[in-house]
C-alpha cells in the first residue's frame, strides 16, 4: 500500500438535500499507484471535477472511504484537509486561479511558504525557470498571457514537489497550440519530479497521453482502461 | 410607453424585493433618518411642552419680578387691574432641625397660588398655600425632616405638613440651591429673613386674558426705573428653553454627521450593488437600453428602497417621543407633548432622501455610462469613466442638503462651520486612505505570504482602503471623543473643582456683623479662609447711547444683560481678576462713580473706557463711568462679578454680604452649626450641592451626546461592514485559492485581522488627534469646562473601539471563509 497514491472505495457525493438532492458520485472505486498517469474522461456533469475535488480533499465524500498518500481523507475536517494537501498534493485549475496581487514568483512561493519550505523563493525561482518563465518572475498575473499564467499555475503545483498532481481541464481556457505546449510541460515536469498525475479532461487526444483512463457518466465509473 | 413607465416596469420586475445588495443602503438610511427624526421630534415635543404649558410653568400669563422690593400701591393697582394676581417670594435659606441645618429654596406663596395647574402632595391631596405655621416640603427634604416634625426657617418654626409631589411651576423657577420649602406669605415676616439688603425675589404672577406683551410694555413705560424683570407664558422658562434649543441644535449637528457618514455607506452600497448587476446592465444595453434608461431603472430601484428606509426611519424617530417620555419621565423637567410633529419628520425625510440621491449619483453614472462590451468583458474596476455627467446629480442634492441645514439652523454660521469641519475631517481621512493605498504599494514586499497579502489587500484594484480608513477613522474618532468628553466632565465635577472650591457659600451675612461672622468661622476652624464681599442685585439698563430695553436681540456673549445680576463694590482689585485695560480707582476714591467691567462683556458690547454704564438697583437708576476692564478666572468658583463698582457708587444702598468659606477636611459640621446658631437669617450653601446639580445637568448632556454620537458610530460601523462586504468577492477568491494551496481557515482569519490591524494602527493616531480635538472644542468652547480627559479611559475606550471595528470587519469577512473551495472554484 505504500506505493498506492489513491485508494478510494464506494465513494458517494450528494449535493443539496430533500427533493433538491442530486447524486453527483455514485459508488466510485479507484486505486492509483505511484508514478501512474490517469485521465478522467466524461461529458459535462458526469462528475469528473467532483471526483477530483473529493480525491484532492477540496470536497468531503458523503460515503465510502478515500485514502490519499496513505492518509484517510474521510475523517478529516476542512482545515486538516488543507494541511494534508500541503506539500503532498498539487492542483492545476482550468481558470489558473493565481492570486492577482502577487507576482509570478510570489504566487509560486505561497504553497511552499505554507508548507514551511526552507527556501520558498529560491525553489519558486527554479521552478519558474523550469517552466520557461525565468524572465517573468516579477510580473503580475494580469501582465501574463493565458499560457504563461497556466505555466505559473503548473510551477505553483509542482514547486513543493508533491507526490500527486491533479489537473482539472488545464487547457480548457487556452487555444489548441498553447494548450498542447502546456500539456507537454505538465507531463515533462511530472516526469522530472516523479509526481503521479491525474488529469480531468473531455479530450480523448489528451487522455491518450496517460497510461490509464477512466470514464464517468452520471456519477458512475463506466470504463477503466489501462494501456 | 413613456421612458419612466418602461423603466418602472423593468425596474420593478428586476428588483429583488428582499433587497439583497441594497440592505446596507436600507440600514444606513434608516439609521440616519431615524436619528434625525428622533432628535427633531424630541426637540419639538420639548418645545411644544414648554409652549403649551407656558402658563402653568410660569404660574401665570405674565410675571413681574424684582429683588427685595414689594410692589408699590400704584404698581399693584396696575397688576390687579390686568387680572388675578398671585404674589410669591423666593430665596435661598437654611432649614434648621435640631443640630442639623439644611440649605433650602424657600418659596412663600399667597392664597392665589397656583393660578394655573395644581399643586399636588404625595398623599394625593391637591392644595394651595400651606396654613399658618406649616410648610409643604420637597421629597428630598422629607428624607431628613420627617413629615409632622418641626424645623426652623430664620427665627420661625414650621411643621412639615405635606410632601410635594407635583409643583406646577417648578421649571419656571429655574436653578435652585436646595430642596423646596413652601410656606404661606403671611408667615414670612416672622422668619426675619426679609431684612433690608437681604437677597430675595418678589414675584407677581397675573392670570389675564389681556395681551401680555402690551402689559409688559405698559409696566415698563409706567415705571421705567421699577427694575421689573418680566416673563410671559410664551417664554416661561427662558433658560430651559434656550438650553433645550441649543442642545437640540448641537445634537442635530452630530446626527447630521451620522447622516453624512451614512451617505458614504450608501454610496458604497449602491456601487457594489451596481457592480453585481453588471451582466444584467450589459444584457439590457445589448437589448437596446441606453444609458439614461439604465440610470432610470436603477434610480427607481434605489428610490424605492430609500423611500421605504426613510418611512421606517421616520416611524422609529417618531416613536422616540413616547418611548423617552415614558422611560425618562422622572428625569425630564416637563411632560413631553406626544402629538406627532410633522415638521421635524419632513425635515428628516428631506435630509435622508437627498443624501440617498447625492450618494447614488456617481455610482449610477458609472454603471450607466460604461459601454455594454466593457461590461460583458467583466469588471469595470480601473476603467476610467467620465463622471462629469453625473456631477449635477450629485451637486444639486448636495446643495439642497446644505441649504436645508443652513435654512433650518438658528445659528447658520455655526452650522456652516460645523459642516465645514466635518467635511474637512472626512477629506482628511479620505486623503489618509489614499496615502495608505499609495504607500502600501510602495513599501518593500515582506517575505511572509500573509503580511504580503494583507499589504496587497490595501492597494489591489477595487480595494476599499479609502472607505475603510474613513469608516475606521470616524468610528474611532467618535469613541475617543465620547471618552474624552465624559471623562473631562467627570473630572471637572468630581476632582478638579472641589479641590480648589470653597466648602460653603454664605448668603445674607449682615453687613454690620461681618467680623462676628468671620470670628465664628475661625473659631470653629482656625485654618478656614473666609472672603466676604458685598452682594447686591441689579439690572444693566443701558450703556453708551444704547438702552437695553431697545435691543431687538441680546448680542452673543452678553448674557449679563439678561435679567438681574449680582454686583459688588470693592476698594481693591478682587482676587481672581486681573486688569487688562484702564486703571483701578485709588483708595478712598470719592469722585464720580466708576465701574470695572468683565473684558468678555466689554467685547460683546463693544464698550470703551470712559463709556457710561447705567443700571437699576432696587428701583433706583444709577450710572457709572467705565474705568477699567478685567479678566476673570471663572474657574475659581468664588464670587466673580461682571460689574465691580467703586465703593462710593453703592455704599448707600442697603445690602448684606456674601461669603465664600474654604475649609480643611472635616470642619464642615462645626462651621455650619456655629453659623446656624448665631446667624439664623444667613443661608449656608454647601458647594458640593451646587456642583451636584450642575453635575446632573452635565451628566444628562453627556448622555445625550453619547446617544447622538452612537448614531455616528453605528453609521461608521455600517460603512465598515459595507466596505468589507464589497471586498468579499476578492477576499473569497484569495481565500479559496490559498485553501487549495493548503492554508487553514485560522490562517485566513489571521490574514483578514492583519489587514484590519495594519489599517487600524495607521488610523488610530489620526483618530486620537481628531477625537481629542473635537472633544476639546466641546468641553472648552461649548461648555466652558476645564480640559481634563482621563488618558487611561481614552486609551481603554480606543482599545474597545479597535476591538469593535476589528470584530465588525472580521464578521464581514466570515462568509468568505465558509465558502467551500470546490464549489467556489466553479463560480470564481
Amino acid at each position: 500500500m505504500t506505493d498506492m497514491m489513491i485508494h478510494a472505495r464506494n465513494v458517494t457525493l450528494t449535493l443539496g438535500s430533500g427533493e433538491a438532492a442530486t447524486e453527483i458520485l455514485r459508488g466510485i472505486d479507484l486505486d492509483l499507484a505511484k508514478g501512474e498517469r490517469l485521465a478522467i474522461l466524461g461529458a459535462s456533469g458526469s462528475g469528473k471535477s467532483s471526483l477530483m475535488a473529493v480525491l484532492s480533499g477540496l470536497e468531503r465524500a458523503n460515503g465510502g472511504t478515500v485514502t490519499i498518500v496513505g492518509q484517510d481523507f474521510t475523517t478529516l475536517d476542512e482545515d486538516r484537509l488543507a494541511e494534508a494537501r500541503r506539500g503532498r498534493i498539487g492542483i492545476v485549475l482550468q481558470a489558473f486561479h493565481l492570486l492577482p496581487t502577487m507576482t509570478a514568483l510570489e504566487n509560486v512561493a505561497v504553497p511552499m511558504e505554507l508548507a514551511g519550505h526552507d527556501d520558498p523563493f529560491g525553489a519558486a525561482k527554479a521552478e519558474l525557470e523550469a517552466v520557461g518563465l525565468g524572465h517573468r518572475l516579477d510580473h503580475y498575473p494580469a501582465q501574463l498571457s493565458g499560457g504563461e499564467q497556466q505555466r505559473v499555475a503548473i510551477a505553483r503545483a509542482l514547486g513543493p514537489r508533491p507526490g500527486l498532481i491533479f489537473a482539472d481541464e488545464p487547457t480548457g481556457n487556452l487555444d489548441a497550440t498553447t494548450g498542447a505546449a502546456v500539456m507537454d510541460l505538465l507531463f515533462e515536469r511530472c516526469d522530472a519530479t516523479g509526481s503521479t498525475l491525474v488529469v480531468i479532461t473531455h479530450e480523448p487526444v489528451l487522455a491518450k497521453r496517460c497510461n490509464r483512463v477512466i470514464e464517468l457518466a452520471d456519477g458512475l465509473m463506466i470504463a477503466d482502461r489501462v494501456s | 410607453m413613456s421612458d419612466w413607465r418602461l423603466a418602472w416596469t423593468i425596474g420593478r420586475r428586476e428588483l429583488d424585493w428582499r433587497f439583497r445588495g441594497l440592505r446596507l443602503l436600507f440600514f444606513s438610511l434608516l439609521l440616519g433618518v431615524a436619528a434625525l427624526a428622533a432628535v427633531g421630534s424630541l426637540a419639538a415635543a420639548m418645545e411644544r411642552g414648554l409652549d403649551d404649558r407656558g402658563s402653568v410653568i410660569l404660574g401665570g400669563d405674565v410675571e413681574f419680578a424684582r429683588s427685595a422690593r414689594a410692589a408699590t400701591a400704584e404698581e399693584l393697582a396696575l397688576f390687579e387691574g390686568a387680572g388675578r394676581v398671585a404674589e410669591s417670594v423666593a430665596m435661598t435659606s437654611t432649614a434648621v432641625t435640631g443640630e442639623r441645618s439644611i440649605p433650602v429654596q424657600l418659596k412663600a406663596v399667597d392664597g392665589g397660588y397656583p393660578l394655573y395647574g395644581a399643586l399636588k402632595l404625595a398623599d394625593g391631596r391637591t392644595v394651595g398655600a400651606p396654613a399658618a405655621g406649616t410648610a409643604w416640603i420637597d421629597s428630598a427634604l422629607a428624607r431628613r425632616v420627617p413629615l409632622g416634625s418641626n424645623f426652623r426657617l430664620g427665627t420661625k418654626s414650621f411643621r412639615a405638613a405635606g410632601v410635594i409631589a407635583e409643583e406646577p411651576d417648578r421649571l419656571g423657577e429655574g436653578f435652585s440651591l436646595g430642596p423646596v420649602v413652601m410656606v404661606g406669605m403671611t408667615d414670612l415676616p416672622a422668619t426675619g429673613l426679609m431684612q433690608p439688603g437681604s437677597l430675595f425675589e418678589i414675584r407677581y404672577r397675573i392670570a389675564t386674558g389681556a395681551n401680555v406683551e402690551a402689559l409688559e410694555e405698559e409696566i415698563v413705560k409706567a415705571f421705567p426705573a421699577g427694575g421689573w424683570e418680566s416673563k410671559t407664558r410664551d417664554n416661561a422658562a427662558p433658560g430651559a428653553g434656550r438650553f433645550f434649543s441649543r442642545m437640540a441644535e448641537f445634537l442635530t449637528l452630530i446626527v447630521l454627521t451620522a447622516l453624512v457618514i451614512a451617505g458614504i455607506g450608501i454610496a458604497n452600497a449602491v456601487a457594489s450593488f451596481l457592480r453585481a448587476r453588471q451582466s444584467t446592465i450589459a444584457t439590457l444595453k445589448v437589448l437596446g437600453a441606453d444609458s439614461a434608461m439604465v440610470r432610470r431603472i436603477y434610480a427607481i430601484q434605489i428610490a424605492l428602497v430609500a423611500g421605504l428606509a426613510t418611512l421606517f426611519g421616520l416611524g422609529i424617530g417618531a416613536l422616540a417621543v413616547p418611548i423617552v417620555s415614558r422611560a425618562a419621565a422622572n428625569v425630564l423637567p416637563i411632560a413631553l407633548e406626544t402629538r406627532l410633529a410633522w415638521a421635524p419628520l419632513l425635515l428628516a425625510a428631506g435630509f435622508g432622501l437627498l443624501t440617498a440621491a447625492a450618494a447614488s449619483a456617481l455610482p449610477l453614472t458609472r454603471a450607466a455610462t460604461v459601454p455594454a462590451a466593457g461590461l460583458l468583458r467583466g469588471s469595470v474596476e480601473g476603467r476610467r469613466v467620465s463622471l462629469a455627467r453625473g456631477l449635477p446629480w450629485l451637486l444639486v442634492p448636495a446643495a439642497l442638503i446644505l441649504a436645508l441645514a443652513l435654512g433650518t439652523a438658528s445659528r447658520p454660521l455655526l452650522t456652516a462651520f460645523y459642516l465645514g469641519a466635518v467635511a474637512g475631517v472626512l477629506a482628511l481621512l479620505a486623503g489618509l486612505g489614499w496615502l495608505v493605498r499609495w504607500g502600501s504599494a510602495k513599501v518593500p514586499r515582506p517575505k511572509g505570504p500573509f503580511l504580503r497579502l494583507a499589504l496587497a489587500g490595501l492597494h489591489r484594484p477595487g480595494a476599499g482602503t479609502i472607505g475603510l480608513v474613513v469608516a475606521l477613522g470616524i468610528g474611532l474618532t467618535m469613541f475617543v471623543q465620547i471618552a474624552a468628553v465624559r471623562s473631562s466632565f467627570d473630572a471637572n465635577l468630581q476632582q478638579n473643582i472641589p479641590e480648589r472650591a470653597p466648602a460653603f457659600f454664605a448668603l445674607d451675612v449682615p453687613r454690620d456683623r461681618a467680623e462676628e461672622f468671620r470670628g465664628i468661622v475661625i473659631a470653629a476652624s482656625p485654618r478656614a479662609e473666609v472672603q466676604l464681599v458685598p452682594l447686591l442685585r441689579g439690572t444693566i439698563t443701558g450703556y453708551g447711547a444704547t438702552n437695553v430695553a431697545d435691543l431687538a436681540e441680546i448680542p452673543d456673549g452678553a448674557w449679563a444683560l439678561r435679567g438681574e445680576r449680582g454686583m459688588t463694590y470693592a476698594e481693591d482689585l478682587p482676587s481672581g481678576s486681573s486688569l487688562v485695560a484702564g486703571k483701578w480707582w485709588p483708595k478712598d476714591y470719592a469722585g464720580p462713580p466708576l465701574v470695572s467691567v468683565d473684558e468678555r462683556l466689554a467685547e460683546a458690547l463693544k464698550l470703551r473706557l470712559g463709556d457710561e454704564l447705567r443700571f437699576s438697583i432696587y428701583g433706583s437708576e444709577r450710572k457709572a463711568t467705565i474705568a477699567s476692564f478685567r479678566r476673570i478666572d471663572w474657574d475659581t468658583l468664588g464670587f466673580n462679578f461682571v460689574l465691580v463698582l467703586s465703593p462710593n457708587a453703592l455704599a448707600d444702598v442697603p445690602h448684606n454680604l456674601s461669603a465664600t468659606i474654604g475649609l480643611p477636611k472635616g470642619a464642615d459640621a462645626a462651621v455650619r452649626d456655629g453659623i446656624a446658631a448665631r446667624f439664623p437669617s444667613t443661608s449656608l450653601v454647601p458647594v458640593r450641592d451646587v456642583l451636584e446639580q450642575v453635575g446632573e445637568v452635565a451628566a444628562g448632556v453627556s448622555v445625550a451626546i453619547a446617544w447622538a454620537a452612537s448614531a455616528a458610530i453605528l453609521a461608521g460601523i455600517a460603512v465598515l461592514a459595507g466596505t468589507t462586504s464589497a471586498m468579499r468577492e476578492a477576499r473569497t477568491y484569495d481565500g479559496v485559492v490559498l485553501r487549495v494551496l493548503g492554508a487553514t481557515r485560522r490562517q485566513l482569519l489571521w490574514l483578514q485581522a492583519l489587514e484590519f490591524l495594519l489599517l487600524a494602527a495607521l488610523v488610530t493616531l489620526v483618530a486620537l488627534a481628531l477625537g481629542l480635538a473635537g472633544a476639546w472644542l466641546i468641553v472648552t468652547m461649548l461648555f466652558d469646562f476645564v480640559w481634563s480627559p482621563d488618558p487611561w479611559l481614552v486609551a481603554a475606550t480606543l482599545g474597545v473601539g479597535l476591538v469593535t471595528v476589528l470584530l465588525v470587519g472580521l464578521a464581514g469577512s466570515l462568509s468568505s471563509l465558509s465558502a467551500r473551495p470546490s464549489r467556489a472554484l466553479r463560480t470564481l
